[in-house]
């Protein structure tokens, strides 16, 4: 009994949303909503569940003195002070984000404001990291990724058509190098004749393609975003909406489990 | 005088600029609702409107009152709170900036009222009965024996690599939920693997580490690693303190998960779920202490961060798809298979579609476009 | 290993220490690029100026302190732009904690355009429900917010809203998105009420919305500081996104910079494996 009830409210739960999906009338328009609200409330009484973890385990730690132990207590000194706070100046203020609300003028716009910030911020560098670790010319398809996602990084910047000239003329002369050094390991003719074709090749479109990048830099970036990026995103899209609806099925009809062990 | 009698005449007969004035039950709803559309004459100055007033009259002879004053952006108005069963008219009065106004003709009696069918679904409902049929199919397939394979996937095989690699250099593994609800499939999905986590953490005896977002997602997270290392048996291993709430903040979370990386140095770490921002933070701390770290999201804005940062990312349904690869239930093996089917119906679909789009523009035979309005949704 | 290798394998914390640097540098000194609007931000710019006087517009803050270096500037250039054309403003938030910002900006620009409280704009507040705000806010907009302001003032005694019953009396609604509210905005707002929509998005979340633009349903779609900057100029009134332009543009360089040395690093180290 253990397993059918919870099942059973998933089938039913599960099934009425589905049909109430396709029909407006009362009072299966208003099943989802009703569902969602009943949701919300519950949701709202497993965040008790939350504060309870949160103060035992950090409470814990300070208790046994584990490493690190400090920041457990900064945790917990943070969370009263704040919820503390924040009544205290609803109460007085009538709304936490009142103008006059110190919560909002000291709490909000100088703490909080600037930590949250501050953690988005440290992005900027893991993707400059990330970027220089993870953009090797390895293969094929990874230079062609390199290369795409240099002119879209240029076209979004003012001036990027200016940097364009430096990084085409770098990037023709590092395919120069590379192929020189091949050919020192090609032995067949024709693998030689065609190596030799594609730096002919390159040096020769370098201009026109420079040329015509500089001048259209921009559309071309729109281009790439609207046209070849889209499609590979609509296409996990669609991917994702049938495995989506796969998932669902499989819970909806108690085959998959694995979420309430 | 004489002249302000013939210049109001001649207001009197300026031409109304609204046209197209049409009422009526507004589709596919409860009840109670009645829908006004209108355009605006191509040759009407709208620059002379100073607004438009919709009046609704509620029984034959008694005068009209004024539903709500719009302004010449508007093209439609549902006008709601009505009672079903009961005839409506209307009628748009178009005010000029000299004060003059202008009505239109009154519409006929418009009777709100509720529908069992929802029209603009009629796609969605064959898509569901087709992907039920294939689905039962599939399933009487896997009930008779027979064998259903689905493809290898690199970063579901390298999970108990990671598990025992984790173990050799005696660490503990991480596994991060990412910031989903217990609503989001991508967090279920996270959770079928963390129960295979857990199983070969148990094995191993190596200690599994799962800080969470959500107070649901962790009640749920811990009955899961709870089965895991009772499946695996040994459920005197199991740590509930283990899998505990940290924050439900976006970027206090990401703080969180960064601060247990450095200090505990996790062999590897599993980024299984919905990620938005923090994705990247969290992946690239994970690196910096030399982890083995497998990705998996449904989050596509996130993809190519944790692909550039991470050794093996499952992509979308590669993640959904785990718990039927890992589990090998022919049911939901099944249902796999279904997608997959349905998938080869839509991918004909597209190409069927784009075939007539194409046809229809390059013609100018608006006739042949008729799939954006037979897949219209809403 | 020789230099030339030696550049596949610089360490992360020089990297962080360049990067810093570069960022810095143009705002310590203001350094300033011109730079033509884009397309589609003039497009978002040439709708609300075509918004006759007196209609009324929703903003909807769907971000927090996150993303606020790339939608505030952005939302105080559009109020600047609401303001200085007389257009009534109803600011709400789909996320609770990005209230207070939407707040903080509309009060600032309010005063700089002798705006009123209660008569020129109104902040509606944060309810949660997302898709179930959109489409209440479609059938009853003041009864979404239970007929009051964010600090529960009746909003029937406010000339702001006058006439205002649902979408059919807002000529707009700019949704500021650090998420994914902007596709409920378009799936439900657009869809089922056919209100006119014009999104600001980080630029990592405006790719995600570019369909909703090429199906028509979104006016324009501004993407990330650079259509801040772009809307400055626009509005003729400088400020952070216009400073901010510099250092994202030599951050950009600075990152290929990074790619480039990485590769001939790469190659030179394949090199001497080969040999």
């Amino acid at each position: 009994m253990k397993r059918e009830i919870p099942l059973l409210i998933t089938f039913i739960a599960g099934f009425l949303i589905v049909v109430a999906l396709f029909i407006p009338h009362p009072p299966f328009n208003k099943i989802e909503e009703t569902f969602n609200s009943w949701y919300i409330i519950v949701a709202g009484f497993t965040f008790i569940l939350g504060i309870d973890s949160l103060i035992l385990h950090n409470w814990e730690k300070i208790r046994r003195r584990s490493e690190g132990w400090p920041f457990a207590l900064t945790v917990i000194l943070s969370f009263f002070i704040t919820l503390i706070w924040g009544i205290v100046s609803g109460v007085r203020t009538g709304h936490i984000f009142s103008t006059n609300s110190t919560f909002r003028n000291y709490f909000y716009l100088y703490i909080y404001v600037p930590l949250q910030a501050t953690m988005f911020a440290i992005l900027s560098f893991f993707i400059a990291s990330a970027a220089y670790r993870a953009f090797r010319a390895r293969t094929l398809n990874a230079t062609l990724l390199l290369l795409t996602a240099s002119i879209v990084m240029l076209g979004r910047v003012p001036l990027g058509n200016v940097a364009l000239i430096p990084v085409i003329s770098i990037a023709v002369l590092m395919l120069l190098w590379v192929l020189v050094d091949e050919l020192k390991y090609v032995t067949s003719p024709t693998q030689r004749l065609i190596y030799i074709g594609i730096a002919v090749v390159a040096v020769v479109a370098a201009f026109p393609i420079t040329k015509f990048l500089y001048h259209n830099l921009s559309p071309v970036t729109d281009w790439i975003m609207n046209v070849p990026q889209m499609a590979a995103k609509r296409g996990l899209f669609i991917g994702l909406a049938l495995g989506g609806i796969a998932v669902s099925l499989r819970i909806i009809l108690g085959i998959e489990q694995s979420y309430m062990s | 005088m004489y002249g302000l009698t013939i210049f109001m005449t001649l207001l009197a007969f300026r031409p109304s600029p609204v046209v197209n004035f049409k009422v009526v039950d507004n589709p596919n709803d409860g009840g109670g609702r009645i829908l006004i559309t209108w355009d605006y004459a191509p040759d009407a100055d709208l620059s002379e409107v100073d607004h438009l007033e919709l009046l609704r009259i509620d029984k034959p002879g008694e005068g009209a009152i004024v539903v709500t004053r719009l302004s010449t952006v508007a093209r439609q108005f549902t006008d709601s709170g009505l009672k079903n069963g009961k005839p409506y008219r209307y009628f748009l009065r178009v005010w000029f900036k000299d004060g003059s106004y202008i009505d239109t003709p009154i519409s006929p009696p418009v009777v709100p009222k509720a529908q069992w069918f929802h029209t603009k679904r009629i796609v969605g409902l064959v898509i569901l009965v087709l992907y039920g049929t294939l689905l039962m199919i599939f399933l009487k397939k896997a009930k008779r024996g027979e064998e259903l394979t689905i493809r290898p996937i690199a970063g579901l095989q390298a999970v108990d690599d990671a598990v025992g690699r984790s173990t050799e250099m005696g660490r503990p593994l991480l596994f991060v939920l990412g910031l989903g609800t217990i609503s989001d499939l991508a967090t279920l999905a996270g959770l079928a693997i963390l129960k295979r986590v857990a199983m070969k953490a148990a094995e191993y005896e190596t200690d599994i580490i799962v800080p969470c977002f959500d107070p649901v997602v962790m009640a749920a997270a811990q009955e899961t690693v709870k089965q895991g290392y009772l499946e695996a048996g040994r459920p005197d291993l199991f740590n509930e303190k283990s899998v505990y709430f940290l924050t439900q903040d976006q970027f206090g979370y990401a703080a969180g998960v960064d601060g247990i990386i450095m200090r505990q140095k996790p062999g590897a770490i599993f980024l299984q779920g919905a990620f938005f921002a923090e994705s990247l933070i969290i992946a690239e701390t994970g690196h910096s202490v030399g982890a083995i770290q497998i990705a998996g999201t449904s989050s596509v804005t996130q993809l190519p961060f944790l692909i550039a940062a991470t050794d093996y990312t499952l992509i979308g349904e590669e993640m959904y798809a785990a718990s039927a690869y890992l589990s090998r239930d022919p049911n939901s093996l099944a249902t796999i298979k279904a997608e997959d089917w349905m998938k080869v119906i839509f991918i004909v679909l597209i190409l069927i579609a784009v075939a007539f789009e194409t046809a229809s523009a390059i013609t100018g035979n608006k006739s042949l476009s008729i799939f954006p309005k037979l897949f219209e949704f809403n | 290993m020789n230099t030339f290798e030696k550049l596949a394998q610089i360490d992360r914390r020089i990297i962080y220490l360049i990067l810093f640097i570069v960022v810095a540098i143009p705002f310590l000194f203001k350094v300033q690029i011109s730079m033509k609007p884009t397309s589609d931000v003039v497009e978002a710019y040439e709708f609300i100026d075509s918004i006759p006087e007196g209609s009324a517009v929703i903003i909807s803050i769907d971000y927090d302190a996150s993303s606020m270096p790339e939608l505030q500037p952005m939302l105080e250039a559009i109020l600047r732009h609401l303001f200085s054309r007389n257009i009534r403003v109803l600011l709400m938030s789909q996320w609770a904690l990005g209230l207070p910002l939407g707040q903080e900006a509309i009060e600032q620009v309010a005063e700089e355009y002798d705006k009123k409280y209660g008569v020129d704009y109104v902040v509606l507040g944060y309810r949660p429900g997302l898709q179930a705000v959109i489409i209440n806010m479609g059938r009853d907009l003041p009864a979404t917010f239970d007929n009051v302001d964010y600090k529960n003032r009746p909003l029937k005694d406010m000339p702001v809203m006058e006439g205002i019953k649902n979408y059919g009396n807002i000529a707009v609604i700019i949704g500021l998105e650090a998420g994914s509210v902007g596709d409920l905005w378009a799936q439900f707002a657009n869809s089922r009420y056919g209100v006119k929509l014009i999104l600001g998005a980080t630029a990592v979340v405006a790719p995600d919305l570019y369909p909703y633009k090429q199906a028509g349903q979104v006016v324009a779609i501004l993407g990330g500081l650079r259509a801040a900057a772009d809307y400055e100029t626009l509005v003729k009134h400088k400020g952070a996104a216009t400073y901010g332009m510099a250092s994202q543009a030599f951050v950009h360089f600075l990152i290929i910079a990074f790619i480039i040395l990485g590769n001939i690093g790469y190659l030179a180290s394949r090199r001497k494996r080969r040999s």
